[in-house]
């Protein structure tokens, strides 16, 4: 914790970045995001099992990018990234919404994190993204902290889960989803957290012609979460913000997840894992199945 | 609402080069095909928004079909193959969220079938009927109390039909 | 906004089957029809007259025909709506012939879906832009890349009508495989007599600018505006300084260890080679993977004779860019390759025939340099294997072609011509000799072709055997062809001394990461699309890309030669003004909301999409977003489609047109 602090305070102090985007503790369980520009505010900065917030969301909004214009000369931004949020970085650099060279990735060798706020680390409060974590290690960084650990292992009741879906009926299927986009209340909590949901205007804000229906209405809430889940799939890192940040606990990750096993399974892709390997969207190969059409 | 008089509705959003001149090449030999489809004139299949069809079966569509050059053919070199992975996706997506896979159909119809461009008609306007209407999405619009406001007619007539 | 609706009858086309006055009645009564008519003829000129005069009698914005598919008339009305003072993209067809009257029988069904048809048209023309045309610059220069006779003739007739031409030829020669041929059916005069000529007069052409042994390595930009890069490969000769002499290839002491490629491999050339004499440009290349210089660095011996000091060792690949107008593709065709099987290819090769294990068993081309006077028997009819006079020829037609089972179902189209002028060489220069044809079917379509054939069979008495051959092996120095005469219903077994292929035309093996630099569609095979089979036979899908030759499809030498005229005048037609209009489909952003993520760019076919920065008042880059080249984009709509923030509209059909007709489907 303190060679991080020191390393941040050290990057402030040479301007070598305009801002430190990290973590700081609120109570025992419990971190928030901070936006750090004084060298003396990095002695609050903190890593551990209850760093929950993919960062990465920072990166594109307007305000933060404008603290790299403060100066003559444009600086960087460090971020501490998990491995896992690693993987949005990517996603965000290849979807051209910022440039590696402008950002200073700060990570960890991750140990899982909780589901929740307030909880206690353990195997059975572990976040589901971390139960079939892979990348424990960032697959790009430019100052790496932390012993190699281990995450326990649990069960992964999420792939349970989309099994079971898997198995119902069409009818059942339907009923399910009718069930929990129902609940949708049209917040765009899940919107607003997500690294990858960058656009100004979003699909559903624009009225001519109207896309998606905005009033919290169970048309409007289908058409709100397949676009979402359409948008994102073969994009989606599988950081699971958007379910957490859902006040109405609607499982948007086993809509996420599914789609990301597909994207595996048909086209052996998965998001933001490397810079060279181009994205699925915007690229295809006259390889690609013919199954589906006539 | 009595079954048997039920005529499914059917979207097709058909590309300009290949399947709508394909259709038009039914047209001029005269081959029979069912009535309830009717053509949506885009471009490309590769632009076709997957919300088109979301918006169609919206507004009361039973069955969409999406319709483009065969791979290799596309009028614009490329664009069939970014539609063939899009939809690739969106179909699972549909099909995860539980919505029949034979209400979303694709084809690839060139400009000399016309009689292919006759039998996938057929083919999904029998496939939609013996699945019958769409009601779950349906069941949503007439919970729905705000008429579009693009065309009131359509709206209106689909809460007519669940009466 | 006022809108009008003519149905049309078309005669009895529509109205046999949908109730035309009563469609033309219920879209009275849709919000926003002013007028709404039906007559028997709209195309017409009455009909024409018909719509002007409601249009300006009742200020009508916008108009819907309900007519025949908007393919057959969409511009007929377009114009009419013009002359009415409308913006023709105010204009909507509804498609009621084709896809209604003419696939339906019921009237009460057909009529009820017209009405619907009709409405889906009317919403869509509410939501209609008017349009103008857009227009681009031309540069008046021609990239023709191929130099066969195709190229040939194209770069000539562009360059006879005044305008700069660029030729690019991948061999050191320019003449393609017209100049290794003998002698040309159906008149039997000598090819490179006739083609020679040509070849002299595009070198010496003062605006042709001719690139042999070169390459188009990369094009872009759009039709009027293309930027080619052409590689010109090291040819190690100075070329202004070489006279043609032919000293260095004398004096050359590799002498075998090449075949020269233009004998077909029946012969070798040197290091330092011309393809052949008669070659244009007279200027020979150096073979580096065969010159001993480039070996060891010893040797030097055409350096040493070479008065003129052409020979240039360190010699290097060098880039050209050009500005273009438009592109004629040229690239012609190859053989299928008869004895190879490689895995992968959808070529499967004639194992059963020996091509290659058996030196006397020849294709086409190769037949075709032994019956040259120039060739290497000196016209000669000899066996490859041993020099003798081969006493019986078979010549079998449709090897690959018309055989779906060895990769190929098309017909190439040229072969039964060939052969029968084979077998009538033959015959010519070895009076005694017997000429065998197995042939599935005659196909001699063409001026004086079938009395061709005829006379092959009639006054040279060459043995036409209808049927296909099963093996051909080798006993005691004859080749054993099994086969069988399906008229005669037997098995026949011929011992030939000479086995001759008349292989399919295929395409060049790079013909498709051709087609991928320039941009235009191919087929399974690789050959080259053209726009419309019957309508626009030598225009590419891409515009100002245009087609001439075998590249296109198997083509016999008039063809080519007429294609590449009418490709030539396709470009004069391009380049007759100095701006050109087209149709204003595109794609445009709404910068604004644009987010920059340039998925746009990542699927757009033309390479349209650029990055265009934002900046701030301090000329600062503060956002990129996408910004499309009207010129280049074809508007297919693909961007607009893979936009997530729906920051892309195509002009003629945005998606709010698109979301009206849903709305009335």
């Amino acid at each position: 914790m303190e060679v991080l602090r020191k390393y941040a305070s050290e990057l402030l102090e040479k301007k070598a970045v305009a801002a430190v985007i990290g973590y700081v503790r609120v109570s025992d369980k419990r971190t928030r995001p901070a936006i750090i520009t004084n060298p003396e505010d990095t002695s609050s900065l903190v890593f551990d099992n209850y760093c929950l917030n993919n960062l990465s969301v920072y990166l594109t909004k307007a305000r933060i990018k404008a603290l790299c214009r403060t100066s003559d000369k444009p600086m960087k931004l460090a971020i501490t990234a998990k491995p896992c949020d690693v993987h949005s970085i990517v996603a965000l650099i290849q979807e051209n919404q910022i440039h590696r060279d402008d950002i200073h990735i700060i990570s960890f060798n991750c140990g899982g994190v909780v589901k929740d706020f307030g909880l206690e680390f353990s195997k059975e409060t572990l976040a589901s993204k971390c139960i079939h974590c892979e990348s424990q290690k960032p697959v790009y960084f430019d100052k790496l902290f932390g012993e190699e650990k281990k995450i326990p292992a649990a069960e992964d009741k999420q792939l349970q889960k989309i099994n079971e879906i898997d198995s119902m009926s069409t009818e059942e299927r339907f009923e399910f989803f009718k069930k929990e986009f129902d609940k949708c209340i049209k917040c765009y909590a899940c919107r607003a957290v997500c690294p990858l949901c960058y656009c100004q205007r979003c699909i559903t804000d624009k009225t001519i012609p109207c896309w998606i229906e905005s009033s919290s209405h169970q048309r409007g809430n289908f058409s709100w979460n397949i676009v979402r889940a359409f948008h994102l799939s073969a994009r989606c890192t599988g950081c699971g913000e958007c379910e957490r940040a859902c006040p109405m606990d609607i499982p948007l990750g086993l809509i996420n997840r599914t789609m990301a096993i597909e994207a595996k399974k048909s086209f052996s892709f998965v998001s933001g894992r490397s810079l060279e390997i181009p994205t699925l969207v915007g690229s295809f190969d006259v390889k690609d199945s013919d199954e589906l059409f006539m | 609402m009595d079954k048997e008089k039920w005529e499914p509705k059917i979207a097709a959003f058909v590309c300009n080069w290949c399947t709508y001149t394909g259709a038009d090449l039914a047209g001029t030999s005269r081959i029979k095909y069912p009535s309830n489809t009717k053509l949506i004139r885009v471009m490309c299949s590769g632009s076709v928004d997957p919300v088109f069809i979301l918006k169609a079966f919206e507004r009361g569509a039973d069955g969409v079909l999406v319709s483009g050059c065969h791979p290799n053919d596309c009028h614009y070199n490329a664009g069939n193959f970014h539609a063939r992975r899009r939809w690739d996706f969106f179909h699972k997506l549909l099909d995860f969220i539980g919505i029949e896979k034979e209400r979303l159909q694709f084809s690839w119809i060139s400009a000399s079938e016309g009689k292919k461009f006759a039998d996938v008609i057929s083919k999904i306007t029998k496939d939609i009927k013996s699945l019958g209407p769409f009601k779950a999405y349906k069941q949503m619009n007439s919970e729905f109390t705000v008429n579009f406001p693009e065309y009131n007619e359509s709206s209106n007539s689909i809460n007519k039909e669940l009466q | 906004m006022k809108i009008g609706v003519f149905i049309c009858h078309c005669g009895e086309n529509i109205s046999r089957t949908v109730d035309c006055p009563k469609v033309a009645e219920v879209c009275r009564n849709f919000p926003g029809v002013e007028y709404s008519t039906n007559y028997k003829y709209m195309c017409s000129d009455p009909g024409q007259k018909l719509i002007k005069d409601a249009v300006l009698e009742n200020k009508l914005d916008a108009i819907v025909v309900g007519s025949c598919s908007p393919h057959m008339h969409e511009r007929t009305f377009r114009n009419a709506a013009i002359s009415a003072g409308i913006n023709p993209f105010l204009v909507e067809i509804a498609n009621l012939r084709e896809q209604c009257s003419w696939v339906h029988d019921d009237v009460e069904e057909a009529t009820q879906k017209a009405i619907e048809l009709v409405r889906m048209a009317l919403e869509k023309v509410k939501r209609d832009k008017p349009l103008t045309k857009i227009k681009v610059n031309v540069t008046k220069r021609i990239l023709v890349i191929g130099g066969g006779i195709a190229g040939i003739q194209a770069a000539l007739d562009v360059a006879n009508a005044g305008y700069e031409v660029i030729l690019v030829e991948k061999e050191p020669s320019i003449g393609g495989h017209m100049s290794q041929l003998s002698e040309t059916f159906p008149t039997l005069d000598c090819s490179q007599c006739i083609l020679t000529p040509r070849m002299v007069e595009v070198y010496q052409h003062p605006k042709i600018k001719l690139f042999t042994y070169s390459e188009v390595v990369k094009v872009e930009g759009f039709i009027g505006n293309f930027k080619a890069t052409i590689k010109k490969k090291a040819r190690h000769i100075i070329d202004d300084r070489c006279s043609g002499c032919g000293l260095c290839m004398e004096n050359c002491p590799i002498k075998k260890k090449a075949y020269n490629s233009f004998e077909e491999n029946l012969a070798f050339r040197p290091a330092i080679y011309t393809p052949f004499p008669q070659a244009v440009p007279n200027i020979p290349v150096i073979d580096e993977t065969i010159c001993t210089h480039y070996k060891n660095g010893k040797c030097g011996m055409c350096v040493k004779v070479c008065d003129r000091e052409a020979i240039d060792f360190d010699q290097e690949d060098t880039m050209f860019v050009a500005d273009i107008g438009a592109i004629i593709v040229a690239t012609g065709f190859k053989l299928y390759n008869i004895e190879k099987k490689s895995s992968g290819s959808i070529y499967k090769g004639y194992g059963e025939y020996g091509y290659g294990k058996y030196r006397d068993v020849i294709d086409g081309l190769q037949f075709e340099r032994i019956a040259s006077a120039s060739g290497p028997t000196s016209g000669e009819i000899k066996r490859p294997s041993d020099g003798k006079v081969p006493k019986k020829i078979v010549f079998i037609q449709c090897v690959g072609s018309r055989d779906e089972s060895k990769g190929i179902s098309y017909c190439s189209k040229i072969c039964c011509m060939y052969t029968a002028k084979h077998a009538m060489l033959y015959k010519h220069k070895v009076h005694d000799g017997e000429a065998y044809v197995f042939y599935m079917d005659i196909r001699a379509g063409g001026k004086m072709y079938e009395e061709f054939v005829r006379r092959a069979i009639e006054e040279d008495n060459v043995k036409y055997i209808r049927g296909r051959v099963s093996r051909i092996y080798e006993e005691k120095g004859k080749y054993i062809v099994k086969g069988e005469d399906t008229i005669a219903g037997m098995p026949v077994v011929v011992d030939a001394d000479m086995v001759v292929l008349a292989s399919a035309m295929i395409p060049h093996d790079n013909a498709p990461l051709l087609a991928r630099t320039i941009g235009i569609p191919y087929d399974k095979y690789g050959f080259y699309n053209e726009a419309h089979p019957k309508l626009r036979p030598v225009e590419s899908t891409t515009s100002g890309v245009f087609l001439a030759g075998a590249c296109q499809s198997p083509r016999d030498i008039p063809d080519t030669v007429s294609m590449a005229s009418a490709a030539a005048s396709k470009a004069i037609i391009l380049f007759s003004s100095d701006q050109l209009e087209r149709e204003p489909v595109v794609a445009k952003v709404n910068e604004d909301i644009c987010q920059g993520c340039f998925y746009c760019k990542k699927v757009c076919p033309f390479g349209a999409i650029e990055v265009k920065d934002i900046k701030d008042i301090n000329g600062i880059v503060f956002k990129e977003v996408a910004y499309i080249n009207q010129g280049v984009c074809k508007g297919c709509g693909t961007c607009t489609a893979t936009c997530l923030s729906k920051s892309i509209e195509l002009a003629g059909f945005n998606n709010e047109e698109i979301f009206a007709q849903i709305a009335a489907l």
